[in-house]
């Protein structure tokens, strides 16, 4: 295995290449892997996340830009000024491919300029310029003046005046309104006061069997498109399919999580989607799938939302005005904020307005009032600036802690874990905080993929988590798309690397990668100070039960299921990698 | 009788332990597509699935028999049919027309369905000659005879297994997927108890993942029909990798759960329902588990 990266200092504007290591590649493999690798070996995990000391890894996989399904996706990783712990967020569109087509891959960008630049990189060389006169425009914007300076075939992904200020749920959004929004990043890229990444390349990637990869890319195709996820539901509905099911079984989170059950859940539900706001579909690079939505709503076109952000920007925040929420969602790509932390903290506020402990006016239901907060955190304006910090500096500022519904200080999505334990267990072990991604038990709880298992039972949870977390990780260092693992197989994936690079992964060995990583993810944490008393969930999901819908009655049995997920980890009762783990996984 | 639906846990556990390699299961599938508009493309890619995961059979509409048993020459996979399908109350001479038509198209196994009507009418003799009629059609092939277990009572179906046994068919199929109900636990339990261990028992209908299947093979069935069998395969790879039997609850398996007022007689409806007041797991019986 063989690859490069690009090194960007914007201290000393020092630009250079490297050779990977061999056996880093072979151990880590690339995207996810290699980017905390990278960080875990640069980067001091007690550091502010918002010094100079902070690196921005963009990185790619052996299969990027290939023709291996979903393959268009990049991951940045960072350790997160929202959360404190390492954190990788990822972003499809079409930004990635031209990371591995100028050869790359990975992006390291460490230091901090003194004044706003951005980064242009083509068959041509890579220059730092001048982004004075893009300082302050939105995400939209920005794209548009860059393409125009540069080359209208290249890909962009920037910045818009929520990282510039420093917001700590700031985004990196790419081909306009694709964003890796979780954690973030785009707080750290504006703290070293960079605006954008602009990249066009022409090198064709290749792998190192093309006539057995393809036999396996044709192999891969075929089960997805047999699949009833990823070959209808997401294809006619986009994600936001997910809305009736989730509402249904009664895990819908409600104005803040106070309930499971949104009432008006018909007014954003993914029919009402197609009826009042759909335009087209489209596809991610390399993405047979195609669950992206371009949508159109008073007047105003954009991507998107997806469920997670008809959530954040509806139920949460009890609204059901599907354009409004639109809008919000086209406001939150312009200003570069991620939508899921934003309207999970604007519903704090609500919360906490509605029990008189806000002095401002802040109200469930008002969908004109969410587009204006979106915009005030997006400016850092008035209340905006507080919420800025996110939902758990702010309940906390105001002396209600339990009324931020986040973990590890990463606001908690779409998915009421009081419905779905072993979901609920991979929100409180996830290692960038409240992340539905990591291990998506939401697929056998309710899905029934791979198999159906009873939602709310603690018992045997924690090995299904441990494989999902594992495997996630895996798929994260091709850098592949979630969605495939509705469908896709181990020894699929484990196929596709090995063809792509020339070295046999058995299916226990893309496992080992996995769980390589989360391991290394879990040591930066534990050195930035996170323990076992981090590993849980606000206090209403461990002792309020619902109320309403299909999961009434229910708590998080979280003390059931924590010591045997750290058992099957190899961890002590703290949750801390073991020597011997660590020695297995070959991390010392 | 002894309610069936007591043995749903302790066959659930024992799905749990079935130790079946990927390659045994596949050859227990009949790869199915007996949707009413389903294209040639469709089709084929049904024959292309089998080849791929090696599924010992697929099942198939009368219309595309010679179709696939063309796409499947030089293969083992094998072509079965369905006769009087999805409602068989059709006469014995058409069926045994049908069955004689699609032996001539290649095919090698016949899955019919029992006349219901007859059978509640307890026309008993009817209903053996409308298998004998199809046995002798199929000239030593394998007849399945497909009770439609959703609208029988367990009583029911251990005298429609009897009379498919004495017909001289070879295997009890519980659904067409057409019916109110597909297999469950309990109902392909009683097929296997009745016809004994020498004999085929088809479990249809409703079977989605490789937990679905386990369970039917642990009931007692050694053929399972699905239109999910891609699906199944997928998600048996994953079953090396973890535990994944978290047991169920019983409820989730048992018919009187399944039974729709809508969809089957009334009486067999009530029937079902019936046997949930003294059932020993009643406690699940809750609306939210």
């Amino acid at each position: 295995m063989e690859g490069k990266l690009l090194r960007i200092n914007l201290t000393t504007n020092k630009i250079s290449e490297e050779e990977i290591k061999p056996e880093i590649l072979e151990m880590f493999v690339g995207g996810r892997g290699l980017g905390v690798k990278i960080l875990s070996d640069e980067v001091d995990p007690t550091i502010d996340p918002l010094s100079e000391k902070n690196k921005l890894i963009f990185a790619v996989g052996p299969l990027t830009g290939t023709a291996a399904p979903t393959s268009g996706r990049y991951e940045v990783i960072f350790k997160s000024p929202l959360t404190g712990t390492i954190c990788n967020s990822n972003s499809g569109g079409y930004f990635a491919p031209m990371i591995r087509k100028l050869g790359y891959l990975a992006i390291v960008i460490e230091g901090k300029s003194k004044d706003p630049v951005y980064v242009w990189a083509s068959e041509n060389g890579v220059e730092i310029r001048d982004a004075s006169k893009l300082w302050g425009k939105d995400t939209e914007e920005t794209t548009k003046a860059l393409l125009k300076e540069t080359d209208e075939r290249a890909r962009v992904a920037c910045i818009g005046p929520a990282g510039e200020r420093l917001v700590r749920m700031a985004a990196i959004i790419n081909d306009e309104h694709r964003a890796a929004g979780r954690g973030g990043g785009g707080a750290v890229m504006g703290s070293k006061r960079l605006k954008a990444l602009v990249l066009y390349g022409k090198q064709k990637p290749k792998v190192a069997d093309n006539q057995r990869f393809m036999k396996i890319v044709k192999g891969c195709l075929m089960t997805l498109d047999k699949n009833p996820v990823t070959k209808d539901s997401l294809r006619i509905f986009g994600t936001n399919v997910l809305v009736d099911i989730i509402n249904e079984i009664g895990a819908f989170p409600t104005r803040n999580f106070q309930e499971g059950y949104f009432e008006e859940a018909d007014g954003i539900s993914g029919p009402k989607y197609l009826e009042r706001i759909f335009v087209k579909a489209y596809n991610c690079a390399g993405c047979p799938i195609g669950c992206g939505r371009l949508t159109k709503a008073n007047g105003e076109e954009g991507g998107g939302p997806e469920y997670e952000t008809v959530w954040a920007f509806g139920a949460a925040c009890g609204n059901s005005n599907i354009e409004d929420i639109a809008k919000a969602n086209y406001m939150a790509n312009r200003l570069g904020l991620d939508t899921i932390s934003t309207g999970v903290t604007i519903a704090c506020a609500m919360e906490m307005s509605e029990r008189g402990i806000l002095k401002e006016s802040v109200r469930f239901g008002d969908s004109e009032q969410i587009i204006e907060l979106v915009r005030k955190i997006g400016y850092r304006e008035g209340i905006g600036d507080d919420l800025a910090e996110g939902s758990k500096r702010f309940a906390e500022k105001h002396g209600c802690p339990e009324l931020a519904m986040q973990i590890k200080g990463l606001e908690i999505p779409a998915y009421d874990p009081r419905g779905v334990q072993g979901h609920a267990l991979g929100y409180a072990t996830s290692n960038r905080g409240g992340c539905h991604l990591r291990a998506y038990m939401i697929a056998p709880e309710v899905l029934g993929i791979p198999v159906m298992v009873d939602r709310f039972k603690p018992e045997g949870k924690a090995s299904i988590v441990k494989l999902l977390q594992d495997v996630s990780a895996a798929v994260d260092t091709l850098v592949l798309c979630r969605f495939t693992q509705f469908a896709l197989r181990i020894d699929q994936y484990a196929g596709l690397l090995s063809a792509a690079v020339g070295r046999t992964y058995t299916e226990d060995d893309f496992k080992r990668v996995g769980e390589r990583v989360w391991n290394l993810e879990r040591l930066f944490n534990v050195k930035a100070g996170f323990s076992r008393k981090d590993d849980t969930l606000p206090p209403r999901f461990l002792q309020e039960p619902l109320k309403e819908g299909n999961s009434r009655g229910r708590v998080v049995e979280l003390d059931k299921m924590l010591p045997e997920y750290y058992k099957i980890r190899g961890w002590d009762e703290e949750g801390r990698p073991t020597a011997e783990k660590l020695k297995e996984l070959g991390l010392c | 009788m002894d309610a069936p639906m007591k043995v749903i846990p302790e066959i659930d556990r024992k799905a749990g332990k079935l130790n079946l390699s990927p390659e045994e299961l596949a050859q227990m599938i009949d790869h199915t597509q007996l949707s009413p508009y389903k294209q040639q493309r469709s089709l084929e890619k049904l024959c292309n699935e089998a080849k791929a995961y090696n599924f010992g059979f697929v099942c198939v509409h009368p219309y595309w028999t010679r179709f696939c048993v063309e796409q499947l020459k030089g293969t083992d996979i094998q072509v079965a049919t369905v006769v009087g399908f999805p409602m068989g109350q059709n006469t014995p001479d058409a069926k045994a027309m049908e069955t004689k038509k699609a032996i001539e198209d290649g095919a090698t196994e016949i899955d019919m369905v029992m006349n219901v009507s007859a059978f509640k009418d307890k026309r008993y003799d009817f209903v053996k000659e409308d298998i004998q009629a199809v046995v002798e059609a199929a000239q030593g092939n394998v007849v399945k005879v497909i009770l439609e277990t959703g609208y029988l009572t367990y009583e029911e179906i251990v005298t429609a297994c009897k009379l498919v046994k004495e017909a001289g068919a070879h295997f009890v199929k519980t659904s067409t997927g057409y019916g109110p109900m597909g297999a469950t636990i309990p109902h392909v339990y009683l097929m296997r108890q009745t016809v004994g261990s020498d004999y085929g028992v088809k479990a249809a209908g409703g079977i989605y993942n490789f937990r679905d299947a386990l369970r039917m093979i642990a009931a007692g069935a050694n053929r399972i029909g699905t239109s999910a069998g891609v699906k199944i395969m997928d998600s048996y790879a994953w079953a090396r990798h973890t535990d994944w039997h978290i047991e169920e609850i019983p409820c989730r398996l048992c018919p009187s759960r399944k039974a729709n007022f809508d969809k089957m007689p009334k009486a067999v409806f009530a029937y079902y329902k019936s046997k949930c007041v003294d059932c020993p797991y009643r406690e699940f019986n809750r609306f939210y588990e």
